[in-house]
Protein backbone atom coordinates (compact mmCIF):
# COMPACT_ATOMS: atom_id res chain seq x y z
CA UNK A 1 0.00 0.00 0.00
CA UNK A 2 3.16 2.87 1.23
CA UNK A 3 4.60 1.94 -2.28
CA UNK A 4 1.76 4.31 -3.78
CA UNK A 5 3.25 6.77 -2.00
CA UNK A 6 6.16 6.70 -5.37
CA UNK A 7 3.53 8.15 -7.57
CA UNK A 8 1.71 10.67 -5.64
CA UNK A 9 5.33 12.74 -5.94
CA UNK A 10 4.24 14.66 -8.41
CA UNK A 11 1.09 16.00 -6.91
CA UNK A 12 3.22 16.74 -3.09
CA UNK A 13 5.45 18.54 -5.25
CA UNK A 14 2.47 20.38 -7.28
CA UNK A 15 1.04 21.35 -3.90
CA UNK A 16 4.46 22.03 -2.31
CA UNK A 17 4.74 24.55 -5.74
CA UNK A 18 1.07 26.16 -5.48
CA UNK A 19 2.47 27.36 -2.12
CA UNK A 20 5.54 28.17 -2.71
CA UNK A 21 7.51 26.04 -0.89
CA UNK A 22 8.82 23.31 -3.52
CA UNK A 23 12.14 25.11 -3.87
CA UNK A 24 12.56 25.71 -0.16
CA UNK A 25 14.55 23.06 1.77
CA UNK A 26 11.48 21.92 3.37
CA UNK A 27 9.91 21.03 0.26
CA UNK A 28 13.22 19.48 -1.61
CA UNK A 29 13.23 17.00 2.27
CA UNK A 30 9.51 16.17 2.12
CA UNK A 31 9.58 15.39 -1.47
CA UNK A 32 12.64 12.61 -1.10
CA UNK A 33 11.01 11.73 1.85
CA UNK A 34 7.61 10.18 -0.13
CA UNK A 35 10.02 8.89 -2.16
CA UNK A 36 12.37 7.11 -0.02
CA UNK A 37 9.51 5.22 1.71
CA UNK A 38 7.96 4.71 -1.46
CA UNK A 39 10.85 2.66 -2.21
CA UNK A 40 11.54 1.11 0.66
CA UNK A 41 7.81 0.05 0.62
CA UNK A 42 7.65 -1.26 -3.20
CA UNK A 43 11.19 -2.87 -2.27
CA UNK A 44 9.38 -4.79 0.45
CA UNK A 45 6.47 -6.29 -1.57
CA UNK A 46 6.00 -9.77 -1.91
CA UNK A 47 5.18 -9.50 -5.42
CA UNK A 48 8.44 -7.33 -6.36
CA UNK A 49 11.14 -9.30 -8.10
CA UNK A 50 14.59 -7.87 -9.32
CA UNK A 51 14.83 -8.55 -12.69
CA UNK A 52 16.53 -7.53 -15.90
CA UNK A 53 12.96 -5.98 -16.55
CA UNK A 54 14.13 -3.11 -14.30
CA UNK A 55 17.09 -2.62 -16.61
CA UNK A 56 15.35 -2.75 -19.35
CA UNK A 57 13.08 -0.21 -18.60
CA UNK A 58 15.73 1.73 -16.97
CA UNK A 59 17.74 2.13 -20.45
CA UNK A 60 14.63 2.36 -22.83
CA UNK A 61 13.23 5.28 -20.36
CA UNK A 62 16.65 7.16 -20.59
CA UNK A 63 17.41 6.53 -24.49
CA UNK A 64 13.60 7.95 -25.13
CA UNK A 65 14.52 10.77 -23.15
CA UNK A 66 17.61 12.34 -24.40
CA UNK A 67 16.57 11.89 -27.54
CA UNK A 68 13.73 14.26 -27.09
CA UNK A 69 15.41 16.11 -24.88
CA UNK A 70 17.75 17.01 -27.79
CA UNK A 71 15.04 17.15 -30.37
CA UNK A 72 13.20 19.74 -28.30
CA UNK A 73 15.69 22.31 -26.95
CA UNK A 74 18.42 21.28 -29.67
CA UNK A 75 16.73 21.75 -32.87
CA UNK A 76 14.21 23.33 -31.11
CA UNK A 77 11.08 20.65 -32.05
CA UNK A 78 9.31 21.93 -29.16
CA UNK A 79 8.70 19.79 -26.09
CA UNK A 80 5.56 18.53 -27.46
CA UNK A 81 6.49 17.81 -31.16
CA UNK A 82 9.68 16.11 -29.99
CA UNK A 83 7.86 13.97 -27.31
CA UNK A 84 4.60 13.07 -29.95
CA UNK A 85 7.32 12.16 -32.87
CA UNK A 86 9.90 9.72 -30.60
CA UNK A 87 6.34 8.19 -29.22
CA UNK A 88 5.17 7.42 -32.93
CA UNK A 89 8.28 6.24 -34.37
CA UNK A 90 8.70 4.18 -31.42
CA UNK A 91 5.54 2.77 -31.20
CA UNK A 92 6.20 1.20 -34.26
CA UNK A 93 9.63 -0.35 -33.37
CA UNK A 94 8.26 -1.39 -29.47
CA UNK A 95 5.51 -3.73 -28.80
CA UNK A 96 4.03 -3.99 -25.69
CA UNK A 97 4.71 -2.72 -22.22
CA UNK A 98 8.26 -1.11 -23.87
CA UNK A 99 6.05 1.35 -25.98
CA UNK A 100 4.81 2.69 -22.59
CA UNK A 101 8.27 2.93 -20.73
CA UNK A 102 9.74 4.56 -24.09
CA UNK A 103 6.74 6.65 -24.29
CA UNK A 104 7.13 7.61 -20.39
CA UNK A 105 10.82 7.93 -21.45
CA UNK A 106 9.77 10.77 -23.77
CA UNK A 107 8.21 12.57 -20.84
CA UNK A 108 11.14 13.13 -18.96
CA UNK A 109 12.48 14.88 -21.95
CA UNK A 110 10.08 17.34 -22.19
CA UNK A 111 11.51 19.19 -19.38
CA UNK A 112 12.79 22.87 -19.83
CA UNK A 113 16.37 22.93 -20.85
CA UNK A 114 16.33 25.76 -17.63
CA UNK A 115 15.81 22.71 -15.07
CA UNK A 116 18.23 20.51 -16.96
CA UNK A 117 21.34 23.02 -18.35
CA UNK A 118 23.46 19.51 -18.63
CA UNK A 119 22.18 16.42 -20.23
CA UNK A 120 23.55 14.25 -16.84
CA UNK A 121 20.83 14.70 -14.09
CA UNK A 122 18.54 14.53 -17.62
CA UNK A 123 19.49 10.88 -18.06
CA UNK A 124 19.63 9.89 -14.22
CA UNK A 125 15.81 10.90 -14.65
CA UNK A 126 15.43 8.78 -16.98
CA UNK A 127 16.70 5.97 -15.73
CA UNK A 128 14.67 6.91 -12.65
CA UNK A 129 11.87 7.19 -14.55
CA UNK A 130 12.52 3.38 -15.98
CA UNK A 131 12.75 2.39 -12.46
CA UNK A 132 10.11 3.96 -11.18
CA UNK A 133 7.62 2.52 -13.79
CA UNK A 134 8.43 -0.81 -12.62
CA UNK A 135 8.30 0.06 -9.15
CA UNK A 136 4.43 1.64 -9.83
CA UNK A 137 2.90 -1.14 -11.93
CA UNK A 138 0.13 -2.20 -9.72
CA UNK A 139 -0.58 1.60 -9.14
CA UNK A 140 -3.70 3.79 -11.26
CA UNK A 141 -3.55 0.52 -13.98
CA UNK A 142 -5.48 2.27 -16.99
CA UNK A 143 -5.39 5.74 -15.87
CA UNK A 144 -4.46 8.10 -18.36
CA UNK A 145 -1.63 10.24 -17.11
CA UNK A 146 -0.11 7.72 -15.42
CA UNK A 147 2.56 7.67 -17.74
CA UNK A 148 3.19 11.43 -17.63
CA UNK A 149 3.19 11.18 -13.60
CA UNK A 150 6.01 8.68 -13.29
CA UNK A 151 7.78 10.80 -15.36
CA UNK A 152 6.94 13.71 -13.18
CA UNK A 153 8.06 12.28 -10.33
CA UNK A 154 11.48 10.95 -11.76
CA UNK A 155 11.70 14.56 -13.05
CA UNK A 156 11.12 16.31 -9.43
CA UNK A 157 12.86 13.84 -7.27
CA UNK A 158 16.39 14.58 -9.38
CA UNK A 159 15.61 18.29 -9.61
CA UNK A 160 15.01 17.79 -5.71
CA UNK A 161 18.40 16.17 -4.99
CA UNK A 162 20.49 18.51 -7.90
CA UNK A 163 18.99 21.50 -6.07
CA UNK A 164 17.64 22.58 -9.73
CA UNK A 165 13.54 22.81 -8.44
CA UNK B 1 -12.86 33.99 -24.30
CA UNK B 2 -9.11 31.90 -24.36
CA UNK B 3 -10.38 29.63 -21.87
CA UNK B 4 -13.75 29.03 -23.63
CA UNK B 5 -11.77 28.15 -26.48
CA UNK B 6 -9.24 26.11 -24.60
CA UNK B 7 -12.53 24.35 -23.25
CA UNK B 8 -13.86 24.02 -26.91
CA UNK B 9 -10.01 22.18 -28.06
CA UNK B 10 -9.97 19.96 -25.23
CA UNK B 11 -13.67 18.46 -26.19
CA UNK B 12 -12.53 18.29 -30.02
CA UNK B 13 -9.55 16.80 -29.52
CA UNK B 14 -11.17 14.19 -26.74
CA UNK B 15 -13.98 12.75 -28.87
CA UNK B 16 -11.19 12.38 -31.57
CA UNK B 17 -9.08 10.58 -29.38
CA UNK B 18 -11.80 8.29 -27.70
CA UNK B 19 -12.85 7.29 -31.44
CA UNK B 20 -9.54 6.39 -32.50
CA UNK B 21 -9.51 4.38 -29.38
CA UNK B 22 -12.88 2.70 -30.53
CA UNK B 23 -12.65 2.88 -34.28
CA UNK B 24 -8.72 1.87 -35.27
CA UNK B 25 -6.18 -0.60 -34.00
CA UNK B 26 -3.82 2.16 -32.99
CA UNK B 27 -2.17 1.46 -29.46
CA UNK B 28 -2.96 3.98 -26.95
CA UNK B 29 0.81 5.62 -27.21
CA UNK B 30 -0.05 6.08 -31.09
CA UNK B 31 -3.46 7.13 -30.54
CA UNK B 32 -1.72 9.75 -28.25
CA UNK B 33 1.30 10.88 -30.07
CA UNK B 34 -0.87 11.10 -33.34
CA UNK B 35 -3.15 13.59 -31.05
CA UNK B 36 -0.08 15.48 -29.71
CA UNK B 37 1.90 15.75 -33.00
CA UNK B 38 -1.40 17.08 -35.10
CA UNK B 39 -1.86 19.91 -31.82
CA UNK B 40 1.78 20.66 -31.95
CA UNK B 41 2.17 21.34 -35.35
CA UNK B 42 -1.64 22.85 -36.46
CA UNK B 43 -2.36 25.30 -33.46
CA UNK B 44 0.73 26.83 -32.72
CA UNK B 45 0.95 28.88 -35.83
CA UNK B 46 -2.95 29.25 -36.41
CA UNK B 47 -3.95 31.00 -33.30
CA UNK B 48 -1.91 33.58 -31.06
CA UNK B 49 -2.76 31.46 -28.26
CA UNK B 50 -2.05 28.55 -29.63
CA UNK B 51 0.59 27.19 -27.51
CA UNK B 52 -0.97 26.85 -24.85
CA UNK B 53 -4.08 25.16 -26.77
CA UNK B 54 -1.42 22.46 -27.76
CA UNK B 55 -0.18 22.06 -24.38
CA UNK B 56 -4.41 20.90 -23.21
CA UNK B 57 -4.58 18.78 -26.23
CA UNK B 58 -1.83 17.34 -25.56
CA UNK B 59 -2.62 16.51 -21.99
CA UNK B 60 -6.01 15.55 -23.20
CA UNK B 61 -4.56 13.21 -25.71
CA UNK B 62 -3.06 11.76 -22.19
CA UNK B 63 -5.91 11.37 -21.02
CA UNK B 64 -7.45 9.52 -23.62
CA UNK B 65 -5.09 6.59 -22.66
CA UNK B 66 -7.75 6.19 -20.28
CA UNK B 67 -8.67 1.48 -20.26
CA UNK B 68 -12.11 1.17 -21.57
CA UNK B 69 -12.97 0.09 -17.67
CA UNK B 70 -12.11 3.48 -16.50
CA UNK B 71 -13.65 5.63 -19.39
CA UNK B 72 -16.34 3.78 -21.37
CA UNK B 73 -18.10 6.59 -22.74
CA UNK B 74 -18.38 9.88 -25.10
CA UNK B 75 -19.49 11.56 -22.08
CA UNK B 76 -16.84 10.43 -19.54
CA UNK B 77 -14.43 11.19 -21.91
CA UNK B 78 -15.62 14.68 -22.96
CA UNK B 79 -15.85 15.62 -18.91
CA UNK B 80 -12.51 14.25 -18.72
CA UNK B 81 -11.45 16.17 -21.32
CA UNK B 82 -13.04 19.74 -19.87
CA UNK B 83 -11.26 19.23 -16.32
CA UNK B 84 -8.06 18.58 -17.98
CA UNK B 85 -8.54 21.73 -19.93
CA UNK B 86 -9.36 23.66 -16.85
CA UNK B 87 -6.55 22.00 -14.80
CA UNK B 88 -4.38 23.37 -17.35
CA UNK B 89 -5.34 26.85 -17.61
CA UNK B 90 -5.18 27.50 -14.19
CA UNK B 91 -2.03 24.97 -13.42
CA UNK B 92 0.15 27.36 -15.99
CA UNK B 93 2.17 28.52 -13.01
CA UNK B 94 2.85 24.97 -11.17
CA UNK B 95 5.67 22.70 -11.97
CA UNK B 96 6.74 24.60 -15.08
CA UNK B 97 9.42 23.20 -17.33
CA UNK B 98 9.25 19.65 -15.05
CA UNK B 99 8.10 16.70 -17.85
CA UNK B 100 5.24 14.83 -17.05
CA UNK B 101 3.52 17.80 -15.96
CA UNK B 102 0.79 17.39 -18.66
CA UNK B 103 1.02 13.40 -18.30
CA UNK B 104 -0.34 14.67 -14.02
CA UNK B 105 -2.54 17.75 -14.80
CA UNK B 106 -3.90 14.31 -17.51
CA UNK B 107 -4.21 11.75 -14.33
CA UNK B 108 -5.65 14.04 -11.63
CA UNK B 109 -8.21 14.99 -14.51
CA UNK B 110 -9.40 11.22 -14.72
CA UNK B 111 -9.14 10.82 -11.20
CA UNK B 112 -11.22 13.77 -10.53
CA UNK B 113 -14.05 12.18 -13.50
CA UNK B 114 -13.57 8.95 -11.56
CA UNK B 115 -14.28 9.94 -7.65
CA UNK B 116 -17.18 11.93 -8.99
CA UNK B 117 -18.40 8.50 -10.77
CA UNK B 118 -18.00 7.43 -7.92
CA UNK B 119 -20.11 9.69 -5.65
CA UNK B 120 -22.62 10.32 -7.69
CA UNK B 121 -23.46 6.90 -8.83
CA UNK B 122 -22.07 4.59 -6.61
CA UNK B 123 -23.88 1.45 -7.69
CA UNK B 124 -23.00 1.68 -10.94
CA UNK B 125 -19.17 2.32 -9.80
CA UNK B 126 -19.12 -0.77 -7.62
CA UNK B 127 -20.36 -2.77 -10.70
CA UNK B 128 -17.98 -1.40 -12.63
CA UNK B 129 -15.04 -2.16 -10.31
CA UNK B 130 -16.51 -5.96 -10.35
CA UNK B 131 -16.23 -6.11 -13.59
Amino acid sequence: MWYQLLIFVPLVAAVLDIFNLLSTAFGRILVLAVLVVGVFAALSRPSFKLTTALVRSAVLSCLAALLTFLLSTRLGLGAVVASALVGLVGAQVLKGKDQLVMYMGTFVGMSSALRFPTLGPLLVAGLLGGVLFELTDECWVGVGGRLGTIAAAAVVVVLALIGGI
Amino acid sequence: MTLLLNIVIALVCGAAGFWLRQNTKLSVVEVSAILALTAGLVLPPLLQEGALFALTCTAVSYAAMCSSERCCSYREMLIISAICSLVIYFGQSVLVGIGGRLGTSAAVSVLLCLLAKRFLSPDQAQKAAKG
